[in-house]
């Protein structure tokens, strides 16, 4: 039994099935055999985004708590909790970009689908908060399931309580870049994921308001095989830009240094 | 419980349940209907108007699911597309242009699922009423005479005030929808959407008797409304909205 790795070597491909070996994904956990992206943890994405041991995380204002007491929902608080070793699916801070200070919110699909509840809106509230007071560029890692249906009509209310931040921040002229990762839905999509500055959008990421099975059932549509991606949004004129997350970086530099080039106390 | 729900949901969503269309008739006069998003589509699913309410000019938005199966079809149930928010932006960015308060009568599922409202951005325009009703310089008012859920709903409730008939309904989702999400039965039981459980914590001010007295009540809720709101700058306004709904969200640690 020593010998057993403390991780498993293989993980299957969420989009193409197929078993994929530790080192074939590669340094940016990209499917050698169907291209795909594969969903990243919170660490991943900060590795991979921002300069290296730059991020300093600030601590969310409040805990999850089940007060509607919702059938399992405190067990699955608990067990998205040891799975992410997160308090909740986001986590926020400051961090660089190539030199430029921002703040940094990452969303966490692996915590319940990333999904919208008291606590998550809490923390995107607080890290806009912090933009605002330290006027910081706002870098936001969107992915949601939508609203958290446990905590009912208090997801909702996250809605409209982050946009109400959101227009003073952008109206502070407060930079704010979001990158919308796969999946980026529902509550989350219709509202603050859309309404930044710049909506980028990392490829194979499915984004739209109500989910595939939803249109389906309620229209009788049959719907494109690429409907709701990345790059069938772009086409349709929603987003700035589709970025491979190999380049990411890159490019969340360039923007940054295009906000502050002839800036005299840049 | 599941039976009080049942019976709400079964009622709101009578044909003969009484409709925006029909209050604007009884309470507005010179009611002018503005149309489409002057972009591609007229949204039959959201009406948008402007009407004297007593002498003031108010901008009226009023969405309800038909009355007849033609009138259902037309109205996609109630819920409306990319364009019919699209619509209502156009229709409350004027209000506030010309200082007329904005009154909303809702009675929808929630918001349109269409291909062609994800292709319309669907998603974005709901972000934007959302975001627009909240940073409004005018007045707004949210009477729900039925139900209205998640963001869809939440474009128009994003208010100065909300009345509510004691009957309707207002949640993250339908009771259906989240059934569905969450693979499950019954669970709304335990989610507060009633009048009742809203006004408790705050989100509805202001709850309508379903009594043959209905039409005067909302007369009364409006005058009250106005008369509460219309002095006030649009930075108060803007103010107090932020401050009704950090309410709201307080209200989530004193459940139990």
């Amino acid at each position: 039994m020593s010998e057993m790795p403390e991780q498993a070597l293989w993980s299957s491909c969420k989009y193409c099935g197929r078993h994929v070996h530790t080192e074939q994904w590669g340094l940016f956990l990209r499917c050698p055999f169907c291209g795909f992206p594969k969903r990243l943890t919170v660490e991943q994405r900060i590795e991979m985004t921002f300069d290296p041991d730059s991020f300093q995380k600030i601590d969310l204002n409040i805990k999850s708590k089940d007060q509607l007491h919702f059938k399992k929902y405190a067990d699955k608080l608990t067990k998205a909790q040891q799975k992410t070793k997160h308090d909740e699916a986001i986590t926020i801070g400051t961090a660089k970009i190539g030199n430029h200070l921002v703040a940094a919110g990452i969303m966490d699909n692996q915590f319940m689908v990333g999904t919208l509840n008291t606590t998550v809106g809490e923390g995107i509230r607080q890290i806009m908060e912090a933009a605002l007071e330290q006027r910081l560029p706002l870098v936001l890692f969107v992915t949601s399931g939508g609203a958290r249906m446990q905590e009912g009509i208090f997801s909702l209310l996250q809605m409209n309580t982050i946009l109400a931040v959101q227009e003073r921040l952008l109206d502070a002229g407060i930079l704010n870049i979001n990158i919308l990762t796969d999946p980026t839905m529902g509550g989350a999509s219709a509202s603050f994921a859309f309404n930044s500055d710049y909506v980028l959008a990392e490829d194979h990421a499915q984004i739209g308001f109500s989910g595939k099975r939803v249109i389906e059932q309620t229209s009788g549509e049959q719907l494109p095989d690429e409907f709701q991606s990345a790059e069938y949004l772009l086409e349709h004129g929603q987003l700035d830009d589709v970025i491979q997350r190999e380049k990411l970086k890159d490019v969340l530099q360039q923007l940054l240094d295009l906000h502050t080039a002839g800036d005299q106390n840049g | 419980m599941a039976n009080e729900l049942e019976q709400k949901l079964k009622l709101v969503r009578d044909v003969n349940r009484i409709t925006g269309q029909e209050i604007i008739q009884q309470l507005f006069h010179q009611v002018l209907e503005l149309h489409g998003d002057r972009i591609n589509h007229d949204d039959p699913a959201l009406f948008s108007g402007i009407a004297l309410f007593e002498n003031q000019p108010v901008t009226i938005l009023s969405v309800d699911r038909g009355t007849s199966l033609t009138e259902r079809i037309e109205k996609n149930g109630g819920a409306v597309r990319a364009s019919g928010y699209r619509k209502a932006l156009r229709s409350v960015e004027l209000a506030e242009k010309f200082n007329r308060p904005v009154i909303s009568f809702l009675n929808m599922p929630g918001a349109d699922a269409s291909l062609e409202s994800e292709n319309e951005g669907q998603s974005l325009m709901i972000a934007k009423m959302i975001a627009k009703m909240g940073q409004l310089k005018v007045p707004n008012l949210a009477v729900f005479i039925g139900e209205g859920h998640s963001g869809g709903a939440l474009a128009f409730a994003n208010s100065n005030r909300i009345v509510m008939f004691e009957n309707g309904l207002f949640s993250v989702a339908s009771p259906e929808a989240m059934s569905a999400i969450l693979r499950k039965e019954t669970v709304s039981e335990v989610v507060p959407m009633t009048a009742g459980k809203l006004q408790k914590m705050g989100l509805v001010d202001q709850i309508i008797k379903e009594d043959q007295d209905v039409i005067s009540q909302v007369n009364t809720a409006i005058k009250t409304w106005l008369d509460d709101f219309n002095n006030l700058s649009s930075n108060e306004l803007i103010k107090q909205r932020t401050e009704k709904f950090a309410h709201v969200l307080a209200y989530w640690d004193k459940m139990d």
